[in-house]
C-alpha cells in the first residue's frame, strides 16, 4: 500500500499530514484557517479570488491554497506581510466594485464577504469604483440576480453546471466587463434555469436571492378580509430552527407551529397531508401502470426543479412523469375546494401561503395550469377568465419565513410546542420523510406493498433508498414479483437516469427524483449555509420524526380517508383527476 | 502520389532544385502581409502582365517576406549565373524598366538593397553566381549584417505554395531521418542536447516539456502549436507561417512522432488570414505527398493536422486558456497542475510550442543538438527572432543569436530612430513585457538578462521609443490593452488591472498623488504574485518598469502636472505651448495679433515672458519642434511672430502704457527681502516674477551691467542692444535693485545674504568653458570661446592672428566663429561627428556657411602645434570615420589613424561649458557629481532651506528659454514658501479672442524674414535678421491650426 501520510512544514513546524489534500483543508485539519472566499468545499474551486494564497517554498509566485495539494517536503508559509498585503489588496479590490450597502443588504450578517473584511481587518476602501453598472435580473419567478453584488466566485456557475448540469448561468464578458449570466443575456426567467436555486444557497453575498414576497403575505395577514392558511413543507421543521439561530438540523415542529400562529396565519396546516394525498394517487398510478402496461419507469413528479428540467432537457420522456401534482399544489386545490366547502366560505377569500425548501415551488405555483380550484368553482360561482386565481398564491422559502418571525419579534426558540390545525395538518411519517431524498420512493412502497398485496408490511423501513449516495436502488418483492426502483438526487443523477431510459436500457419500474442534494431538506430555500454535514443533521431529524410518528403509512391517515370519503371518493377519479393531476409541457433547451 | 521512400523524396528535391536556381531569369515578388499591405500584390500583377504581353520567357513567382519591413516591396531578381539581387521600394513604375534589363541580362541598378551570392539554408545550400560587386552582399547591409537566420533561412528565398521549393532546400530530410533513423527517445535526446528553449517568452525547455509528455500514457494525445500572436507590434509567427508554413508542419511531425501524438493543431488568430491560408494550402499538399496522415513516409507514423482559428483574444495565448478556446469554451484560463501534458486538450495529454519553437525542430534534427548550442549563449542557445518596431528606422523583422544586445538590436540593425529625435526606450515582449531605458542597451537578451530587469522576452516584440513618447502613456496604453484582455475570471488581473487603468489615466490627467503612484506599485506586486495565469501575472510589467526607470516622468505629471513629450493632452493647452519651457500661451498671442490686437498679443506674450524682444531673436524655439502645422507642411515660426509683435510695440511707443499696467498690477509689499545672485536670463526672469508678487527683489552680478549670457555670449548681430536694455530696463522700472560689480564670494559673503534675505536665489549659469584635454592646450593663442566672446562684447578687439581655428559644434563654437570672422580672418570649425549631428541651432550653422566660415566634419583634434614662442601655429587634425550609431543616436566617430595638420595662430575651444561659482562650494551647498548645484527638480530649492539655485547652475548647460522656464517656476514655489498661499496666478489676466478653429489651412507657406545682405555684414555686428514684415507676421500667424481650442465631448470610458 502507497504511504498514506506525507511530511510537510507550515510556518516553520514540522507536520505529517494526509497525502492527497489541498493545502487549505490539511491546514485547516492542523489549526490553521487560511481565509478564503471563492472556494467551497464540494462545490467549486475556481480559484479566482485570490485569497487563500500561501507562500510555498520554491513557487514563482504565491499558491493558492484551495487548489494546490500537499507534496511531500513541501514548506508553506502561510501569513507574511506579503501574503498579507495580497490578500487585503485583492479583498480591497473586490471591495471597490461592490456596494456598500451592508447595512441594508438580504445577506447582512450571513454574507461570506463581509465576514471576511471583518476576518482581515480591512478598515479602508482606497479603491475607486470602476466598473459599469449591471442591470438587476428579475425576470425569474423564483429568483433575482444581482450582477453588482456579484463577486464573480464562480460557486453558481459550477452548482449549475456540474451539480446539476443545466448550465443556465456562465460567465460572460472579459475582464472588468466579466459578469455571471444567461444565455445572450436574456434573464433566468426566460433560459433553461429549473429554479432550483442552489446558486443562490452557495451565492457568498446577495449576488442571488429569491424573489421576496414577505411583504404580499404580510398585507393578506393583515387583511381582515382574508382567510390565510399556511402549509409547511417536511424539510422546514428540520430547517427553520437553524434559520432562527437554532443548532443545525434541530427539529421544531411545534415551535414552527406555534410561531405560524402567532405570525397570524388562520390555519396552520401541513403539506404532509398531501404527501399522504400523493402516496395515495401516485401509488395507485404506480399499481395502474404496472398492470396496465402503461409507461415504465414512473418517475415522481414533486420536485418543481426536476419537472422544469426534464420539460426542458428531455421532452421526450414526459410520459414517464407521474401525473400526480406536487403535494403544494395539491394542497393549494384542496384548500380551496374541498376545504372552503367544509368552511362554506368563498374560495376567493382564501390565501394559501406554502413554507416551501424551495425557490422552484414560487415557479411552480405560478404555472397557469396551477388553478384547479378556480376551474372547479368557475361554472358554480359563475365566474369569468378575469376571476382567474391560483391553487397556492404565494410560496415563502425557509429563509423568508425566519425573517418575518424576526420582523414580528417572535421569540421562536422559547415558544411552547403547538398542533397543526384540522383536518389539513393531520399526516403520518409517511409524509415527513419526503423531505429527504428516498423519501418519496420509502413512503410509497410502504403503501404500495400493502394495497398490492393486501398484507401488512413488516419493515417499514427501506433503509436501501436512505443516505446521499447519488443514485439508489432497491429490489422489492412483491407477492414474488421483483420491482426495481432507483432514487436520485442532483439533476446530475436525475440526468444519468434520465439517459438509461432514452437509451432502453433503465431495468426500474419507479423512479424518485429529487433535485436538490440531499432532497428537499438542502433546497434552494434552505438555511444559509447548507453543506453536507448539515444536510446529515437534516436527515437525522426527518427519519427521527417519522419514528416517532404514531401513524407511519399514508393511507392509515384518518384524515385521508376521510377526504376520499367525503370529496374524492377513490383515487384517480374523476375529482381527483380534476384536481390532484397535470400535465407537462416541452420548453426548449433555449 | 505519396511519398514512399528515400529515393523518392531525393528525386522530388534534385527536380525541385531547378526551382531554386533555374536556367532562366526569375522575378520574385515577397507577398506577405507587410508586402502586400505596401503594394506587392499590384506589383506582381504588373509584373505577370508585363511579362505575358511580351511573352517573355521570365519565371514570376510568389515569396515570403525577406523580413525588411521598412524597405518593402522587396523584389528578388534572378538572372541564371549572377547573384541574387533584392531590390527595395520597388513600384509600379520600374517593372517596365527592370523586365526590359532582365531580358537583356541586365541587372537592375536602381532599387538595389543587396545581393546574395549564395545561400546557407542550412538544411541545404545554393550557389546563385558570383559578380556585382557594386552592390553591397546582403550580409554587408546594417539591417542584416548582424543577424543570423536559422528560423527564417528560408523567408522570402523560397515560394511558401510550394512544397517541392521546401524539399528542394532540404525540407522533409529531417522528418525521413527521424522516422527512419532515429526512435522517439533520440528525437528527445537531440532537441534536450540542443537546450532550445521555448521561444513563446516563458523560456521552458523543449527538450524536458516533450519528455513529460512523452512519458505519459494516453491512447491520444495531442501536440498543439500556439499562433495565437497577439502582443501590439509582434508579427515573428505570422510571417513565419505566410513565409514558410512547411517548416512548422515539419517541426510538430517530428514533435508528435516524438511524443506520440497522432492529432496536432495549429491555433491560429483569425485575424492572420493569409497565415491561414497558406497553412491551410500546405497542410493539404503535404498530405498529398504522404507528409502527414497516415503511414508517413511509409513509416507507419500517423499525424493529422487541424487548424483552429481563434477569434484573437490575447489571453488565448495563454495554455489552458488556449485549450479551453479549442475546445470551444471560452478563453479563460485554469488553474495548472494539472499541466496540459497531463490532462490537456479534451483531457487529453497534450503539449504546446510556440510556432517558433516549432520552426526550430527540423534544423536541430538536420544538424543536431550541438550544432544549435554553437549560437547563441550557454543557456540560451540559438537565435531569437524580434520585430523591431516603433520609432526605428529600420523597421522589420529581425532574428540574432540569443545574447546579441538590445543596442545591437535597436542602433546597429534598427540605425536608431533615423530622425533627430534621440531613443528613450525599448518594450521587450509587448504588454507582458517592460520598458528598457536606453541607459540599459547593452544587456543581453536572453530570458535571464531580460527579467533581471523587470522585462521579459516575450514571444519578440520590440517597440523602440523615443523622446515622443510618454512613458506614462506608454504604460497607461499596454495596461488598458491587458486590462481590455483580461479575461476577468481572477480578482487580482480584473480588479487589480482596471484599478491600476484608473490610477495611469489619473496621473495622464495630472491628478494623481504619491499615494496613486505607491497604490500602482503595490497593484503591481500583488496582481504578479497572486494572477492565475501568464497574462495578469506579467500585465504589471510596463507599469512597474517605467515606474523604476521612468519615475521622474510620473513626478512630471504628477507635481508639475505636465507631460513634456506633449501626448497627455489634459495637461497641456497646445503642443507648441507645452514644449515652450516657459509655457508661453502661444495660440493666444498668434490669434490675438490676427484679430490685430498688437498690444494684447505683447502684453499676454510678456506676462509670460518678461524678456519678449530678445527670447524673439536668439531662443532654440522648442515651440517649433512640435508644431502640428509640420505634419501639414512647415511649423509655424511663432517665434519670428513673437519678435514682430514686441519690436513693433516698441516701435511705436506702445509698450509703457502696458509696462505702466504692469507695475500697477503689483501686489502690496510683503516686506520679504530675496536675494538673486547673477543677472542672466534666469536671474532676471525671476526677479520680474517675483518683484511683481511684492517681495524686495536685488540682484546681485559681478559684471557691470545685467543680461549675464545675453550681454555678453551672445554677439550683437544676433541680438542687438537696444532690445536687451529695453528689456532689463522694464525690469529695473518695475522695482527691482542692482548691484552691480560684486561678486559673491568676494566682495559680499552668503553669510551676509543669509543673514539679510529671506530668500537667495543662485543663477550664476554655466559659462565657464571645459577645456578638451588635447596636448598643446596651454598654448598662447588657445582661447575659451566664452571669454573670447565676453571680450568682444566688452569691446575689447581680439589678438587672435588671421587664421583661427575653432573646435566644437554647439551655439557658442558658432558665434565664436562668426565673431572671429568679423575681425577679418578665416575661421575653420573642427567637429569630430558629422554636420546633422551639431547641437548648434540649425538657421545659424547655415548663416556661418553663408558668411563664409569653413567647417571640417569628422576632425577629431590630435595635438596643438607650437612655435618656438610657445604661440598656437597649427593643428593636428585625426581623420574620423562614422561607425555604428551610439546610444545617442549619432554615428559613433572612430578615429581612422591618418591625421593630418592645418596651420593657424589661435584655437577657439567650444567644446561645452560648467558651472564657475567657488563661492557655492565653499558656502557648502552640495554639488551634484556632474559640477552643477544640487537642487529638487520641482522646488530648485538646495540643501540649505533658504538657498534656490536655478537655470544652468543647476541643469548645466542649456538654453535661455530652458533657465527662464526654471526661474519662473522657481519664483512661484518660492512666493508660496514665502507667504503660504498660492498667488502666482493673480499675476495673470484673460484676454478676449476667439476660439474659432480655421477649417482648412490659412496663411500659406511658411514665410521667411528678410536677412541682411550678405555685403552688409562684413566687419560689423549689424543685425542679420531683419524680422518680419507686417503682412509676413499676419500670414504667418494665420498658419496656427488651433489645436489648442478642444471641443468637450464628453467621451471619458467607464
Amino acid at each position: 500500500m502507497e504511504n498514506k501520510f506525507i511530511n510537510i512544514i507550515v510556518d516553520n513546524r514540522a507536520y505529517q499530514v494526509i497525502k492527497g489534500s489541498t493545502i487549505l483543508e490539511t491546514c485547516k485539519e492542523i489549526g490553521i484557517k487560511i481565509p478564503s472566499l471563492c472556494y467551497l468545499k464540494d462545490v467549486s474551486s475556481n480559484a479566482s479570488c485570490g485569497i487563500c494564497v500561501v507562500d510555498v517554498k520554491g513557487a514563482k509566485t504565491l499558491v493558492r491554497s484551495c487548489i494546490t495539494q500537499v507534496n511531500e517536503g513541501m514548506e508553506i508559509t502561510t501569513h507574511s506581510p506579503a501574503i498579507n498585503q495580497a490578500r487585503t489588496t485583492n479583498l480591497e479590490l473586490l471591495l471597490a466594485n461592490h456596494p456598500k450597502d451592508c447595512l441594508i443588504c438580504e445577506r447582512n450578517g450571513n454574507c461570506e464577504l463581509q465576514e471576511l473584511t471583518v476576518t482581515l481587518g480591512i478598515k479602508d476602501t482606497p479603491y475607486a469604483k470602476t466598473k459599469p453598472v449591471e442591470k438587476i435580473d428579475d425576470s425569474s419567478l423564483s429568483l433575482v440576480r444581482n450582477p453588482e453584488k456579484c463577486i464573480l466566485c464562480g460557486r453558481c456557475i459550477a452548482v449549475c453546471a456540474e451539480v446539476q448540469t443545466v448550465h443556465a448561468i456562465d460567465f460572460t464578458g472579459r475582464g472588468l466587463r466579466s459578469i455571471v449570466s444567461t444565455y445572450q443575456d436574456k434573464g433566468l426567467g426566460n433560459v433553461a434555469c429549473t429554479n432550483c436555486g442552489q446558486c443562490a444557497l452557495v451565492c457568498p453575498t446577495a449576488a442571488i436571492v429569491e424573489k421576496d414576497e414577505t411583504k404580499e403575505v404580510f398585507e393578506d395577514i393583515y387583511n381582515k378580509e382574508k382567510i390565510v392558511i399556511v402549509q409547511t413543507a417536511p424539510a422546514i421543521r428540520v430547517g427553520i430552527g437553524e434559520a432562527m439561530g437554532m443548532e443545525q438540523g434541530a427539529l421544531v415542529t411545534g415551535k414552527m407551529v406555534a410561531a405560524l400562529r402567532k405570525l397570524g396565519f388562520d390555519k396552520v396546516f401541513d403539506t404532509q397531508f398531501t404527501a399522504d394525498l400523493t402516496i395515495m394517487e401516485e401509488g395507485h398510478e404506480l399499481i395502474n401502470r404496472i398492470k396496465n402496461g402503461g409507461t415504465l419507469p414512473m418517475i415522481t413528479s414533486c420536485s418543481p426543479g426536476w419537472i422544469k428540467f426534464i420539460e426542458h432537457f428531455y421532452p421526450k420522456s414526459l410520459d414517464h412523469l407521474s401525473t400526480c401534482k406536487s403535494p403544494q399544489q395539491m394542497f393549494g386545490a384542496v384548500a380551496k375546494t374541498y376545504y372552503a366547502e367544509k368552511l362554506n366560505v368563498d374560495p376567493r377569500k382564501i390565501i394559501v401561503v406554502s413554507i416551501m425548501p424551495c425557490t422552484a415551488k414560487k415557479f411552480e405555483c405560478k404555472r397557469p395550469e396551477m388553478n384547479s380550484a378556480f376551474s372547479y368553482w368557475k361554472d358554480i360561482l359563475n365566474l369569468t377568465e378575469r376571476d382567474n386565481f391560483y391553487d397556492v398564491d404565494y410560496v415563502l422559502t425557509t429563509r423568508e419565513l425566519a425573517k418575518m418571525f424576526k420582523k414580528t419579534g417572535i421569540d421562536f426558540c422559547t415558544l411552547q410546542e403547538e398542533e397543526f390545525d384540522k383536518p389539513l395538518g393531520i399526516s403520518t411519517g409517511a409524509g415527513v420523510i419526503f423531505g429527504a431524498t428516498g423519501g418519496v420512493m420509502e413512503a410509497a412502497v410502504r403503501t404500495a406493498y400493502e394495497v398490492l398485496t393486501g398484507k401488512p408490511l413488516n419493515k417499514i423501513d427501506l433503509t436501501a433508498v436512505r443516505g446521499f449516495e447519488g443514485i439508489k436502488e432497491a429490489e422489492l418483492d412483491i407477492k414474488g414479483t421483483k420491482v426495481k426502483v432507483a432514487v436520485a438526487h442532483t439533476l446530475k443523477n436525475a440526468r444519468a437516469l434520465l439517459d438509461q431510459i432514452e437509451e432502453g436500457k433503465s431495468p426500474y419500474a419507479f423512479i424518485e427524483v429529487m433535485t436538490c442534494p440531499g432532497g428537499c431538506l438542502g433546497g434552494g430555500g434552505q438555511a444559509i449555509p447548507t453543506t453536507w454535514e448539515i444536510r446529515q443533521k437534516r436527515a437525522d431529524s426527518i427519519y427521527k420524526e417519522d419514528r416517532l410518528m404514531p401513524l407511519r403509512k399514508s393511507h392509515d391517515n384518518p384524515a385521508i380517508k376521510a377526504i376520499y370519503e367525503e370529496f374524492l371518493n377513490e383515487p384517480l377519479g374523476h375529482l381527483s383527476h380534476e384536481l390532484l393531476h397535470t400535465h407537462y409541457e416541452e420548453r426548449g433547451i433555449y | 502520389m505519396k511519398i514512399s521512400d528515400y529515393t523518392k523524396l531525393l528525386e522530388i528535391k534534385e527536380t525541385a532544385s531547378k526551382k531554386i536556381l533555374p536556367d532562366k531569369p526569375y522575378v520574385a515578388i515577397g507577398m506577405g502581409t507587410c508586402g502586400i499591405g505596401r503594394g506587392a500584390e499590384v506589383l506582381f500583377d504588373s509584373f505577370e502582365r508585363v511579362i505575358a504581353e511580351r511573352k517573355l520567357d521570365i519565371i514570376i513567382k510568389k515569396t515570403g517576406c525577406f523580413g525588411f519591413c521598412a524597405e518593402e516591396p522587396l523584389v528578388n531578381i534572378y538572372i541564371p549565373g549572377k547573384p541574387l539581387i533584392i531590390l527595395h521600394r520597388v513600384t509600379e513604375n520600374d517593372v517596365i524598366p527592370l523586365i526590359i534589363g532582365i531580358e537583356k541580362g541586365i541587372m537592375p541598378y536602381r532599387n538595389v538593397l543587396c545581393r546574395i551570392e549564395e545561400w546557407d539554408f542550412i538544411t541545404e545550400k545554393y550557389e546563385f553566381g558570383k559578380g556585382l560587386t557594386e552592390y553591397p552582399l546582403w550580409n554587408e547591409v546594417p539591417f542584416f549584417k548582424w543577424q543570423k537566420k536559422i528560423v527564417l533561412r528560408n523567408c522570402g528565398l523560397i515560394v511558401p505554395d510550394d512544397i517541392e521549393e521546401y524539399i528542394a532546400v532540404g525540407g522533409y530530410f529531417p522528418l525521413y531521418n527521424a522516422l527512419h533513423k532515429m526512435n522517439p527517445v533520440s528525437v528527445i535526446d537531440e532537441v534536450k542536447k540542443s537546450k532550445l528553449r521555448g521561444r513563446g517568452g516563458a523560456g521552458f525547455p523543449t527538450g524536458v516539456k516533450w519528455d513529460l509528455m512523452a512519458k505519459v500514457e494516453g491512447d491520444q494525445k495531442y501536440v498543439i502549436c500556439n499562433a495565437d500572436e497577439g502582443d501590439p507590434g509582434a508579427f515573428m509567427n505570422r510571417n513565419e507561417i505566410e513565409s514558410d508554413p512547411f517548416m512548422l508542419i515539419e517541426g510538430m511531425t517530428i514533435g508528435a512522432f516524438a511524443m506520440g501524438a497522432s492529432k496536432g493543431v495549429v491555433y491560429i488568430r483569425a485575424e492572420y488570414p493569409l497565415a491561414v491560408q497558406r497553412l491551410k494550402g500546405a497542410i493539404k499538399q503535404a498530405k498529398d505527398l504522404g507528409l502527414l496522415g497516415d503511414n508517413i513516409l511509409n513509416s507507419g507514423f500517423n499525424f493529422e493536422i487541424d487548424i483552429v482559428e481563434g477569434a484573437g483574444a490575447f489571453v488565448c495565448g495563454e495554455e489552458t486558456s488556449l485549450i479551453h478556446s479549442i475546445e470551444g469554451k471560452s478563453g479563460r484560463p485554469s488553474p495548472r497542475p494539472p499541466y496540459p501534458a497531463e490532462k490537456g486538450l479534451y483531457g487529453k495529454p497534450t503539449n504546446i510550442n510556440n510556432v517558433e519553437t516549432w520552426c526550430n525542430v527540423p534544423v536541430i534534427i538536420s544538424k543536431g543538438g550541438d550544432w544549435f548550442t554553437g549560437t547563441g549563449t550557454e543557456k540560451s542557445p540559438g537565435t531569437k527572432v524580434f520585430s523591431l518596431v516603433g520609432k526605428v528606422k529600420n523597421t522589420g523583422l529581425v532574428e540574432l543569436p540569443l545574447g546579441s544586445t538590445l543596442e545591437t538590436i535597436v542602433f546597429k540593425i534598427g540605425e536608431g530612430t533615423g530622425t533627430q529625435k534621440t531613443v528613450k526606450a525599448v518594450q521587450s515582449g509587448g504588454p507582458s513585457g517592460g520598458c528598457i531605458p536606453v541607459e540599459y542597451l547593452n544587456t543581453p537578451v536572453d530570458y535571464e538578462s531580460l527579467n533581471s530587469l523587470g522585462a521579459i522576452m516575450g514571444s519578440g516584440g520590440m517597440v523602440v521609443m523615443d523622446q515622443d513618447n510618454c512613458m506614462v502613456d506608454v504604460a497607461r496604453y499596454f495596461t488598458e490593452f491587458s486590462n481590455g484582455e483580461s479575461c476577468g475570471k481572477c480578482t487580482p488581473c480584473r480588479e487589480g488591472l482596471s484599478q491600476t487603468l484608473h490610477i495611469l489615466n489619473k496621473v495622464t490627467e495630472g491628478v494623481a498623488t504619491s499615494e496613486d503612484l505607491d497604490a500602482l506599485v503595490k497593484l503591481g506586486q500583488v496582481i504578479k504574485s497572486t494572477a492565475l495565469c501568464g497574462l495578469g501575472q506579467t500585465a504589471p510589467n510596463p507599469v512597474l518598469t517605467t515606474l523604476r526607470y521612468f519615475r521622474d516622468e510620473y513626478d512630471h505629471h504628477m507635481i508639475e502636472k505636465k507631460c513634456e513629450p506633449g501626448i497627455c493632452h489634459s495637461l497641456f493647452t497646445a503642443l507648441c505651448e507645452n514644449s515652450c519651457p516657459l509655457h508661453m500661451n502661444i495660440p493666444r498671442y498668434l490669434q490675438l495679433l490676427k484679430e490685430d490686437k498688437l498690444e494684447d498679443a505683447f502684453e499676454t506674450s510678456l506676462r509670460d515672458n518678461p524678456l519678449p524682444g530678445t527670447l524673439g531673436r536668439i531662443c532654440h524655439f522648442h515651440c517649433q519642434m512640435k508644431c502640428l502645422r509640420e505634419t501639414i507642411d512647415a511649423p509655424v515660426s511663432q517665434g519670428d511672430i513673437h519678435r514682430y509683435i514686441a519690436d513693433t510695440v516698441y516701435k511705436e511707443g506702445k509698450a509703457q502704457k502696458i509696462y505702466a499696467r504692469l507695475i500697477k498690477e503689483k501686489l502690496p509689499p510683503t516686506y520679504k527681502k530675496i536675494a538673486i545672485i547673477g543677472a542672466g536670463p534666469a536671474g532676471l526672469t525671476a526677479a520680474f516674477y517675483l518683484v511683481r508678487l511684492g517681495h524686495d527683489v536685488t540682484v546681485f552680478d559681478s559684471e557691470s551691467e545685467a543680461g549675464g549670457i545675453l550681454r555678453w555670449g551672445i554677439p550683437k548681430y544676433r541680438l542687438p542692444l537696444e532690445t536687451l536694455d529695453t528689456e532689463i530696463n522694464f525690469i529695473k522700472e518695475l522695482g527691482v535693485h542692482f548691484v552691480f560689480n560684486t561678486t559673491v564670494g568676494k566682495d559680499i559673503s552668503m553669510e551676509e545674504l543669509e543673514r539679510d534675505y529671506h530668500k537667495i536665489i543662485i543663477a550664476v549659469g554655466a559659462h565657464k568653458d571645459i577645456l578638451l584635454s588635447v596636448e598643446g592646450n596651454e598654448l598662447d593663442g588657445v582661447v575659451s570661446g566664452m571669454d573670447f566672446l565676453k571680450d568682444v562684447a566688452k569691446g575689447i578687439k581680439p589678438d587672435i592672428g588671421k587664421n583661427v581655428v575653432v573646435i566644437g559644434a554647439g551655439n557658442v563654437a558658432i558665434d565664436a566663429a562668426r565673431t572671429a570672422q568679423r575681425f577679418g580672418t578665416d575661421v575653420t570649425v573642427v567637429y569630430r561627428r558629422l554636420k546633422g549631428d551639431m547641437p548648434a541651432n540649425k538657421d545659424e550653422i547655415k548663416e556661418a556657411e553663408i558668411e563664409g566660415v569653413n567647417f571640417l566634419f569628422l576632425c577629431n583634434p590630435k595635438e596643438i602645434l607650437a612655435d618656438a614662442n610657445d604661440k598656437v601655429r597649427g593643428i593636428e587634425l585625426m581623420k574620423m570615420e562614422c561607425g555604428d550609431i551610439d546610444l545617442s543616436n549619432r554615428r559613433k566617430p572612430v578615429p581612422t589613424g591618418e591625421s593630418f595638420i592645418i596651420g593657424c595662430d589661435s584655437v577657439i575651444m567650444a567644446v561645452g561649458e560648467e558651472v564657475d561659482a567657488p563661492f557655492v562650494k565653499e558656502f557648502g551647498l552640495k554639488i551634484s557629481t556632474d559640477g552643477v548645484i544640487s537642487a529638487d527638480h520641482f522646488t530648485f530649492k538646495t540643501s540649505h532651506p533658504k538657498i534656490y539655485a536655478i537655470g544652468d547652475a543647476v541643469t548645466g548647460p542649456a538654453t535661455a528659454a530652458e533657465a527662464m522656464g526654471i526661474a519662473k517656476k522657481a519664483a512661484e514655489v518660492i512666493d508660496y514658501k514665502l507667504m503660504n498661499k498660492r498667488r502666482f496666478h493673480k499675476l495673470n489676466r484673460g484676454f478676449d479672442y476667439s476660439d474659432d478653429v480655421p477649417l482648412k489651412p490659412e496663411g500659406g507657406n511658411r514665410h521667411y524674414a528678410i536677412k541682411r545682405p550678405l555685403e552688409e555684414r562684413t566687419g560689423n555686428f549689424k543685425e542679420i535678421n531683419l524680422g518680419y514684415s507686417k503682412d509676413q507676421a499676419y500670414a504667418e500667424a494665420a498658419r496656427c491650426l488651433r489645436c489648442d481650442v478642444r471641443i468637450n465631448t464628453n467621451t471619458e470610458e467607464e
